[in-house]
């Protein structure tokens, strides 16, 4: 249904990993993400700088903070989304 | 859609206040969470109403508003975050409206989400109706160290745009005043199309929007969502509430309503009842011991259920206004995706302590036929509606705390058990969470009240009246003798099964008009605690009321309503007697 986009630009795969991978506390920038209306909305987008606020007990969602807001996302989600430490 | 809206209109036209008619439409539009609902009861008056598209499940409200001379129609379109390839029912109605070619429309941009809001704003301008921007919030965006050059998003966008603080009504009247004159104007609004959106967006934030360095992280309220000390919050919040809604509830009717009803009130019906009439028959009817229908017709909705009613009400509401909901769904939500539900079905589940109407509708905003036919489920067999909950605490925790607090366990594990039963049945399992999580914000006294009040002139109409009628009834049929004989033909069930006095087969018959009557009818029948446990048993399981499976046929199917109504009348009666049985082994 969705791709990840801009997968061809995934250079420095050394610092590139999936956001699920960060650790609480942990920044990141947004390198790429699926292409879905709803995330970029809510402002996860590439370039984006997001903290990992939280991983939710029982392997519930991540809470993300990007740009003043707080966001609970999926973690099956969050492992298509590439982050740049 | 012209007939829905023709039919609003007329019947707008015969109210009193709007002898002028209705002159057109306008579209409230936003972000959910930016303060539209404010906005909205700021600029329409009392004379509101609760609508939904044919075939949607979404709801919104409408009402009308004056501009001038003029009276339109404003409705409050469900909080969005995109119009195009709508995902949802929320994005299909927005949309919906959108295309009916409303005269106006007023957009909430929030001043916190500003790309976000942005993005729906090109969207919306891009159908050339004239448009009116509230910049909401904008008191927040000194103490949050942003500042927005408002005056170049509109000369850049060739739209009104207005800062606002809708939950103070600031400067309201001003964005009343730009949509009289923008309403009629022909308007082409500067917007690129769909591909260069985002590129906008970034282009116009980088030019009018500004943000300090941060004084504070922006998460501070992050530690409600993390397994620690998240998880204990949420327990203590939930205990506090209980505590709350029963401790309060039970004050105002010790101190406040029973002095009042039994010292008072009750002391001047009975005198003049027995002033007035002088047939035994009637002034039973009226004053008797058992359901005198001025007396216990009066004490049990007014007394009994009301005053849990407001206290859970205002628990409630206060939560949902400070917005720690979400949080608890997103805690809980990866407990609830093992039985395939998302962690937002908390919401209607707590709602269900209330009252089970609104929780079943609440499941609408569900994501999957699954996971709202599951919640409606287990709010039918296992949530007790406060005013079960009263009767609970009147009549059972009077005779045996324990005996009350084992209820609630054993409705808890049944929520559990259905939970898993269900997702046995059906195995889809839950889509993705993914929202927002909304400010954390201190309640506003006014709005908090405008909520708490509203919800209970709803109890008051649509449970104390039903309530009242029915206890009419009882004290009829009760003279009668109508239920002695109901009560000995089902005595193999009641008394030998259920082994209850026969006459609780009246409080069979009752629950099904309302869930706490199948209780409260027992109260002037003197039973022990071993028979109060059975029957609060079989009131916890038992039937929803009438107007639940009404509901449940409206929401899902005449077939799911009847299958939920025989389901919980066997579980009920199975447990009880079940129950019963056990006791009476163990005694003999």
């Amino acid at each position: 249904m969705t791709t990840i986009a801009n997968r061809e630009t995934k250079h420095e795969s050394n610092t590139t990993d999936s956001l699920g991978t960060l650790l609480k506390g942990e920044e990141g920038i947004i390198h790429a993400v699926p292409e879905m209306g709803l995330l970029a909305s809510l402002g996860l987008r590439r370039g984006k700088k997001v903290r990992l606020v939280s991983k939710t007990p029982a392997h519930g969602p991540l809470v993300l903070s990007v740009d003043e807001r707080s966001v609970a996302i999926d973690r099956t989600l969050a492992e298509r989304i590439i982050v740049r430490r | 859609m012209s007939s829905h809206c023709g039919t609003r209109k007329r019947r707008y036209r015969r109210g009193k206040k709007f002898r002028g008619g209705i002159h057109g439409t306008v579209l409230l539009m936003g972000l959910p969470n930016v303060g539209k609902s404010a906005i909205f009861s700021r600029f329409t008056g009392l004379d509101v109403m609760v609508s939904n598209y044919f075939g949607t499940t979404v709801e919104f409200y409408e009402g009308p508003m004056r501009l001038g001379e003029k009276n339109y129609l404003l409705k409050d379109a469900p909080g969005i975050y995109n119009l195009e390839e709508p995902s949802d029912d929320a994005e299909r109605v927005a949309a919906k409206m959108l295309d009916e070619e409303p005269d106006a429309v007023v957009f909430v941009l929030d001043a916190l989400n500003f790309e976000s809001s942005l993005h729906l704003l090109l969207q919306v301008l891009e159908k050339n109706i004239p448009t009116v921007v509230a910049l909401n919030r904008s008191d927040l965006m000194r103490p949050r160290g942003i500042a927005i050059d408002h005056g170049l998003l509109q000369r850049r966008l060739g739209v009104n745009v207005l800062p606002t603080v809708a939950l103070r009504g600031n400067s309201l009247d001003v964005v009343k005043y730009a949509l009289e004159n923008a309403i009629g104007t022909k308007t082409e609004y500067d917007v690129p199309g769909p591909n260069k959106r985002w590129n906008l967006v970034e282009q116009l934030t980088s030019d009018a929007f500004r943000r300090e360095p941060k004084k504070e992280r922006s998460d501070k309220h992050g530690f409600l969502v993390k397994p620690w000390p998240g998880i204990p919050i949420a327990l203590a919040v939930l205990a506090l509430v209980f505590s709350f809604v029963i401790g309060f509830g039970m004050g105002l009717r010790q101190f406040v309503l029973l002095p009042f009803f039994r010292g008072f009130l009750f002391v001047h019906i009975e005198n003049a009842v027995e002033a007035l009439f002088t047939s035994e028959v009637l002034k039973n009817i009226l004053i008797g011991e058992d359901y005198g229908f001025l007396i216990k017709g009066i004490e049990w909705p007014f007394a009994l259920v009301l005053p849990y009613v407001i206290s859970f009400y205002a628990a409630m509401s206060l939560l949902e206004d400070v917005g720690y909901l979400p949080r608890l769904a997103v805690l809980l939500d990866g407990l609830f995706k093992k039985v395939g539900l998302n962690g937002s079905s908390i919401i209607p589940l707590l709602l269900g302590y209330g009252c089970g109407i609104p929780a079943i509708m609440a499941t609408r905003s569900l994501p999957s036929k699954k996971q709202r036919l599951s919640v409606a489920t287990m709010v039918c067999f296992a949530v007790p509606c406060v005013a079960q909950t009263g009767v609970f605490i009147a009549l059972v925790a009077a005779q045996s705390i324990p005996a009350f607090l084992v209820i609630f366990a054993i409705s808890i594990l049944a929520l559990v058990i259905i939970g898993v039963i269900l997702d046995k049945v059906n195995k889809q399992q839950a889509p993705p969470t993914l929202f927002e999580l909304p400010e954390l914000l201190w309640p506003k006294p006014k709005l908090l009240w405008k909520k708490i009040s509203f919800r209970i002139r709803h109890y008051l109409k649509d449970g104390a009246v039903p309530m009242v009628i029915a206890v009419a009834f009882v004290a009829v049929f009760y003279e009668l003798g109508a239920l002695q004989a109901l009560g000995r033909a089902a005595a193999p069930l009641v008394s030998g099964w259920l082994h209850l006095p026969e006459e609780a087969a009246t409080s069979l018959v009752l629950g099904i008009v309302r869930r706490e009557l199948t209780l409260v009818v027992l109260e002037p029948m003197g039973l022990s605690t071993v028979q109060f446990f059975t029957a609060s048993l079989v009131a916890l399981f038992y039937v929803p009321c009438i107007a639940m499976i009404a509901t449940l046929a409206k929401e899902f199917s005449i077939r799911t309503a009847v299958v939920i109504l025989v389901l919980t009348t066997v579980t009920a009666l199975f447990l009880g007697g079940l129950f019963a049985q056990m006791a009476a082994l163990i005694t003999a």
